[in-house]
């Protein structure tokens, strides 16, 4: 089998994880897993938030032309652990008639979510915990735990003002989860799975970034914006907007357990800027790697009708990985000169089986060169290329980190309506407008593994095409905002003053 | 071990769904059936189906917990101090209609054979040798559902989706905002 022979190093196998089931469990993966919680979920991430903190505290001084912390330690480096002290010996208090059991299983179910979303992140060649096969998906559901804690910990705090920042939260989340699912659709379009590490793969060593098409600029705007979104940070801070709630929906929560929901939020921020690095900056790819990836050839060892078979037999013994992810593909070209793309599923000695069942009208006889995207040698020490991919890899991760930081120290805070409003009736459309934009991108540059003028026709249909969808939502919006009487939008306080949810909070 | 953890797992599965029947508090009530989807979503685990769990996890407990809540928190009273034992007539109801969904899961689980004969199940394709059969199956598993979901079951699907475009429209509506009452403002009411 050759997952024992990766794991005791007998074949080192480059592929960025190997899929794993019961029956290939053994003592080193437990081990192995064992290590990534211990070393990384309880020592690495804690760090690097415990540091994000500090760079954000630097990095806003330095917008309000302050200095920032820069008293413990050289530069205030040992700053974080100032605060985690100080979190750690203060009293926790659980407020009188409040439910204590959610009260404090709320910012841990924020933590479990936070640290779930980690586990599939392919951070470099070997270096996904866990390559599910439905990996992105998984990602979706685990994140959207979320606003379950959120509710809960709103409820539980018996307070007004939690509970106004509860449901806040949970309206946000929820609204802006459809546009951050939908904005990556195009991504599991292009790649053809739901791996993150063969959406890396894909991006790595065949398409280059999914960064580099309109759609694709237009995906991950949507992504970064919803994310924001997603984790409460300013300009979308609401269920925590100290100005008109206090604090929220953690108002009740002191000491260390406020401080688990405030690593949440961080390890989130770090999550989610992991996740658009993955999905639309090729993971540790450098940019225009992709592009240049060269190109392995084989022959067909016999005829080929795509109609009918979906299995290629191939004059090829080592050129192709063991266990070709979902995301492999191999491009066929005939005597006659027509280039088809497919999908291979996995390996069958020396054939390989096709993913996609979908009739397509192609044949080829025995001459037809297959070709595939090459990646590095099978036999070449991976190990030295995590050199550069992790770097890489992080640079990318900390520069969205640095991007919202800005955001924030940028942007006000925006109004419930708007807040509601931008979701629904602008990225919702965009999203679903992408969707198509992106099919029409995948027709005619992935489909046909077309080159460089298949490229840039599509460069300039599908630019105009995004250009004339983000004009025409933002034109249609604002003329709905011109022909409302501004005295007739939709606020959270009646005309007569009261609150509407004063209703809803007598209970209290 | 696989079969200890299942016998645990099913033990608090069980557990879960007696709390969220017996529960007096709405919220709690609220917070062992999301107990119960979780147990549910390990149990998919269990069988390789991870991706059901998955969207075990997204629907039920990402948006059927969440809108719950919403429920409880927008309409009732908002601490979910007030029981919510039925009485009467109601109580027989539910035995009847427990007792028929207990019949229907028994019979088909037990594979009654007028009604395994109705369908065929659809055929993963397995051939690889390169890794075990459950592993390519669990590979094929995503492929498999959509394609499932586009071509046999079709028809379900888009009347599934035509129903939950009836009842957003018809949210929609309720929701709407009305210009002679003052009141009623907040027409942005987020739905899923």
């Amino acid at each position: 089998m050759a997952h024992f022979e990766m794991l005791t190093g007998t074949d080192l196998t480059p592929i960025l994880a190997q899929r794993m089931y019961y029956e290939q469990v053994d003592l080193v993966l437990w081990f192995r897993w064992g290590l990534y919680l211990f070393a990384g979920f309880f020592g690495v991430f804690p760090l690097i938030v415990a540091y994000v903190v500090l760079a954000e505290r630097k990095i806003a001084a330095r917008f309000q032309d302050r200095i920032g912390p820069n008293r413990v330690g050289p530069f205030g480096l040992l700053q974080p652990f100032a605060d985690f002290i100080k979190l750690i010996i203060k009293e926790s208090i659980v407020p009188k008639g409040a439910n204590s059991f959610v009260h404090i299983l709320a910012p841990i179910l924020t933590l479990i979510s936070a640290f779930l979303v980690l586990a599939v992140i392919p951070f470099g060649i070997g270096l996904a915990p866990v390559d599910l096969p439905s990996g992105l998906l998984y990602m979706v559901s685990v994140s959207s735990i979320a606003a379950l804690s959120i509710f809960l910990a709103g409820w539980s705090s018996r307070n007004k003002y939690s509970l106004l920042g509860a449901m806040r939260g949970v309206a946000q989340l929820v609204s802006y989860e459809i546009p951050q699912v939908m904005s990556v659709l195009p991504v599991i379009l292009w790649s053809g799975s739901l791996s993150l590490v063969s959406i890396v793969q894909t991006q790595q060593y065949d398409q280059g970034w999914f960064l580099f098409s309109p759609p694709g600029i237009l995906g991950f705007f949507l992504l970064l914006i919803s994310s924001i979104a997603e984790v409460n940070r300013a300009p979308f801070d609401l269920p925590e907007a100290e100005s008109e709630i206090i604090a929220g929906f953690h108002t009740e929560y002191s000491g260390m357990r406020f401080g688990l929901f405030f690593l949440g939020e961080y390890l989130n921020v770090f999550a989610i800027c992991c996740l658009s690095t993955t999905l639309f900056l090729g993971g540790g790819s450098l940019p225009l790697q992709g592009y240049f990836a060269g190109e392995s050839h084989h022959m067909l060892a016999a005829p080929f009708d795509a109609s009918r078979q979906s299995t290629i037999k191939l004059n090829a013994h080592h050129e192709f990985p063991e266990n070709p992810s979902t995301g492999f593909k191999i491009h066929i070209t005939n005597s006659a000169g027509d280039k088809e793309a497919f999908q291979v599923s996995h390996r069958v000695g020396n054939e390989l089986v096709l993913m996609a069942n979908r009739p397509v009208e192609f044949k080829a006889d025995t001459n037809s060169r297959v070709s595939a995207a090459a990646r590095p040698s099978y036999a070449a020490p991976w190990h030295l290329s995590n050199l550069l991919m992790i770097p890489v890899f992080f640079a990318k991760v900390f520069f969205l980190i640095f991007v919202m930081f800005w955001i924030r120290a940028t942007l006000p805070r925006v109004r419930v309506d708007r807040l509601m409003s931008f979701a629904w009736k602008t990225m919702v459309p965009l999203a679903i407008a992408n969707i198509f934009v992106a099919t029409i991108w995948f027709e005619i540059v992935i489909r046909p593994a077309g080159g460089f003028t298949s490229r840039v026709i599509a460069w300039i249909v599908t630019g105009i095409l995004t250009a004339g969808v983000v004009a025409i939502v933002f034109r249609i919006n604002r003329n709905s905002y011109k022909a409302n009487d501004p005295e007739r939008r939709p606020t959270l306080i009646s005309r007569s003053g009261d609150s509407l949810l004063a209703a809803t909070t007598q209970g209290l | 071990m696989i079969q200890a953890l299942f016998i645990a797992l099913s033990a608090f599965g069980l557990f879960m769904a007696l709390g969220t029947v017996f529960a007096r508090n709405l919220v709690h009530a609220a917070l062992y059936l999301v107990a119960f989807f979780f147990v549910v979503a390990c149990q998919f685990v269990l069988l390789e189906a991870e991706f059901m769990a998955a969207i075990q996890v997204l629907i039920y407990i990402g948006a059927v917990a969440v809108l719950l809540m919403f429920g409880i928190m927008l309409t009732r009273n908002i601490t979910g101090d007030e029981t919510t034992i039925v009485t009467g007539q109601w109580r027989l109801l539910g035995i009847g209609v427990a007792g028929a969904v207990m019949i229907v899961l028994f019979l088909g689980i037990n594979g009654f054979k007028p009604w395994t004969d109705l369908g065929v199940r659809p055929e993963f394709p397995v051939t690889a040798e390169s890794t075990t059969p459950r592993g390519q199956a669990i590979l094929a598993m995503t492929p498999t559902v959509g394609r499932e979901m586009m071509t046999r079951y079709v028809v379900p699907f888009e009347l599934a989706g035509l129903l939950l475009t009836a009842a957003l429209v018809g949210a929609v509506v309720l929701a709407q905002y009305d210009r002679t009452d003052e009141t009623s403002a907040a027409a942005e009411s987020p739905q899923p």
